[in-house]
């Protein structure tokens, strides 16, 4: 589930800034011929109606409906006493509540006469939403991925503010992890404390305990003590924005010349890099410093329903642009492999 | 001596913990396979995802976090875990290194794929309500049937070897809400009292927790994620903590008050403390689900609150309790399932007090041969949290 900090604040999001994201999406869908948009969320793929509405479920499912001309309409299997969190961070929204979501969903899609609806996502739809829906309308439920990626790889200021926000909660975790650690604990009791206390939604910790034997991350008990070179990958959600921060430390905090030569090379890898077609190249363009390998890359960006999706990876270029990406990276160096994540938030967010 | 120093060194705590997690695993798949041949099934295709992950864990022993999984197990006790995201994959390699993960990028089509290839067989999907909905059509196309009600009597009626790690994650319940009511002190928001206990148990093993908290009075009706409300002497601050330590949740609700508590929140509380008691007492293999919440219900209607006990003010009396922090089954009057020793429950009246607020008191507990052995220990008292003034 979401533990931390769910509210609406305008300055994180303001009612006008979601309001233009709808507008965009009713062109859209004009544009493609739908008389709708049906996007489903629960608490793992939270991302698509977080940017449409701003709101993101703690726990449980619900859709979230788009009319090309009337207000959106969101229905939860939340019971009514949540009517009264879900309207203070969902304020766009007319609210409804059943057990059976679908049914609901289906009846005013049959109440507008909606003939095409698109849905992102449509075969990873839950089958007994789809079967409720289907139970109750004749509409048309089409695939609209394609149409909704295309919104969201559209560069949003909000967003981008909201992801120099998050990633400055991780950096500032990071920044209170002890001098002195031995265990996995040590590192992820901190980092947990720090990044809830500045108002973290949620917070993921996985740790390679030890670079020298495995560099695969992992959400390792707080007993196993760090190796000499050990990675923390840290992921962060603040007002639903998610990013990653991966670093690599030695357990005593001693000067790494290869770590430090990794870190400056991937800061200027992220403050040039963008985010689309030719990342590949671009990679391959700025070798890592002498001693250092880059073995792996990958790229995450939200465009569904996911908050970070991969969408591109070490031998294949991304297919188009993204806004919000995170780019994470794994190279070897004299003393081991070196893990690091950002998201590409320009210079300042790639430090 | 804080939970994150355990007195056993930690290379014998960590094994002894990993060998016990995979023992219940192993005991569980055991107990799938069985069920599998009883009912005649060769193959059955399980979905998971953090939310609803019971079902892909009793089979895979994985917790999932990010993204969508299917676990594909045959009748012979394989095992193979899809996973549409690498990372996640990679995490599986290291916490389930037996089992046979496989990242895709399109989980519907690669799935399907390897549905048809054991198409000729009897094979059964569960959950069939969160299966998506791509990979439902293929099934239906295949004739696959619907397992759900054979999962869901395996993750209500536990193991013995269930049961001991349930046993062994209840303390940590206890020391949970210890960690959260030293930290309701007034002057604090909500989310930093969740930041502690989330802090702590990270420190001391749990992987995840289910938490909601209220803070406030008369005008609260019910527990949410933090929204940022600050603790305020005389507010009451409600919670349900569950922690998970290796896929087992434990559920435990207390209320506490910021300062001293008036004669009307005291008032309340000793009555949600009667119907607890009632319902507790009323568990025993035999009744029904709805026998315990008409214990806890008649409470509250003798004491002329019986609007308070319906769908308008609460949601459940109580719930199980395993590899999902609120599962089957639901104790509520209008559930007519049958208690059985072994299950898991949580016996809680929470609900709205007309002059209080909305109050929560719970325990877990094994239904044992006869009675509840009832897990968490905490008191059940009415808490008080620190004012600013007595934590300076």
């Amino acid at each position: 589930m979401r533990h931390g900090l769910i509210q609406w604040r305008d300055e994180n999001l303001s009612q006008a800034e979601v309001q233009t994201r709808q507008d965009h999406i009713c062109a859209a869908l004009r544009a493609a011929g739908l008389d709708a948009l049906l996007l489903y969320t629960n608490h793992i793929r939270s991302g698509a109606v977080t940017w449409a509405c701003g709101f993101t479920p703690y726990w449980s499912d619900a859709l979230w409906l788009l009319p090309i001309d009337a207000r959106p309409l969101f229905v939860t299997a939340l019971s009514k006493r949540l009517g009264n969190w879900i309207a203070a961070t969902n304020p766009t929204s007319e609210i409804a509540h059943s057990p059976r979501p679908g049914e609901l969903i289906g009846a005013r899609l049959a109440a507008l006469k909606a003939r095409r609806v698109g849905v992102v996502e449509l075969d990873r739809l839950p089958a007994g939403l789809m079967a409720e829906i289907t139970n109750v309308t004749d509409a048309e439920l089409i695939d609209a991925t394609t149409v909704f990626a295309a919104l969201r790889m559209q560069p949003d200021a909000s967003e981008t503010r909201l992801t120099a926000r998050t990633d400055a909660i991780a950096r500032q975790a990071f920044a209170a992890m002890p001098a002195h650690r031995v265990r996995v604990g040590d590192v992820t009791e901190a980092l947990e404390l720090s990044a809830r206390l500045a108002g973290a939604e949620e917070i993921y910790v996985a740790t390679a305990p030890d670079l020298a034997s495995d560099a695969r991350l992992a959400r390792i008990k707080g007993g196993v003590p760090l190796g000499e070179r050990f990675a923390v990958r840290l992921s962060v959600a603040f007002a639903g924005t998610w990013i990653r921060r991966t670093e690599t430390f030695t357990r005593a905090d001693t000067p790494a010349p290869d770590i430090y030569c990794a870190r400056a090379w991937f800061a200027d890898v992220c403050a040039t890099a963008v985010a689309g077609p030719g990342l590949q190249e671009h990679l391959v363009s700025k070798p890592p410093p002498e001693g250092l390998r880059l073995d792996d890359w990958l790229l995450e960006a939200p465009c569904a329903t996911r908050p970070l999706q991969i969408v591109a990876e070490h031998g294949m270029d991304p297919v188009m642009a993204h806004a919000n990406a995170t780019i994470s990276v794994r190279l070897t160096g004299p003393c081991g492999p070196v893990i690091l994540a950002r998201p590409l938030i320009g210079p300042e967010g790639a430090g | 001596m804080g939970w994150s120093k355990m007195s056993l060194p930690w290379r014998v705590e960590s094994e002894m913990m990993v060998f016990a997690s995979h023992k219940v695993a192993s005991v569980r798949l055991h107990r799938l396979t069985q069920a599998m041949a009883d009912t005649g099934l060769d193959h059955l295709v399980l979905f998971g995802n953090a939310w609803q992950n019971d079902y892909l864990r009793y089979a895979a022993d994985f917790g999932i976090l990010e993204g969508e999984g299917i676990a594909l197990v045959g009748r012979d006790g394989s095992v193979t875990l899809y996973l549409d995201d690498r990372m996640e994959a990679e995490r599986a390699g290291v916490e389930c290194p037996d089992l046979c993960v496989k990242a895709v990028r399109d989980l519907v089509a690669e799935v399907g794929k390897a549905l048809a290839r054991i198409g000729n067989h009897k094979v059964a999907m569960a959950p069939r309500r969160h299966m998506p909905a791509g990979l439902a059509m293929v099934g239906s196309e295949l004739g696959c049937g619907d397992a759900t009600a054979v999962l869901d009597r395996l993750l209500m009626l536990k193991a013995d070897e269930e049961l001991e790690a349930i046993r062994r994650a209840a303390h940590l319940a206890d020391a949970g809400y210890d960690v959260f009511c030293r930290a309701a002190v007034a002057g604090r928001a909500d989310y930093e009292l969740v930041a502690q206990t989330e802090s702590f148990f990270r420190s001391a093993g749990v992987d995840d927790n289910f938490m909601l908290i209220g803070v406030g009075g008369p005008e609260v009706r019910g527990m949410t994620p933090p929204v940022g409300r600050v603790l305020a002497p005389g507010d009451m601050v409600t919670t349900e903590l569950t922690p998970c330590v290796d896929g087992y949740y434990v559920q435990i609700c207390r209320t506490l008050v910021v300062g001293d508590p008036s004669p009307v929140q005291q008032d309340a509380f000793d009555l949600f403390h009667r119907a607890m008691v009632a319902g507790i007492d009323a568990v025993a293999p035999g009744v029904t689900a709805a026998d315990i919440a008409r214990a806890e219900n008649a409470v509250f209607r003798a004491a002329g609150l019986g609007d308070y006990v319906t769908s308008e003010y609460t949601r459940v009396r109580g719930h199980g309790l395993g590899l999902f922090p609120d599962t089957k089954p639901h104790i509520l009057e209008d559930v007519e399932t049958c208690i059985e020793a072994g299950m898991v429950l949580i016996v809680h009246p929470n609900t709205y007090h007309p002059a209080a607020g909305y109050i929560v008191l719970g325990d877990s507990m094994i239904v044992g041969p006869n009675a509840a052995e009832v897990l968490t220990t905490t008191p059940r008292r009415l808490f008080r949290g620190g004012t600013a003034e007595a934590s300076s």
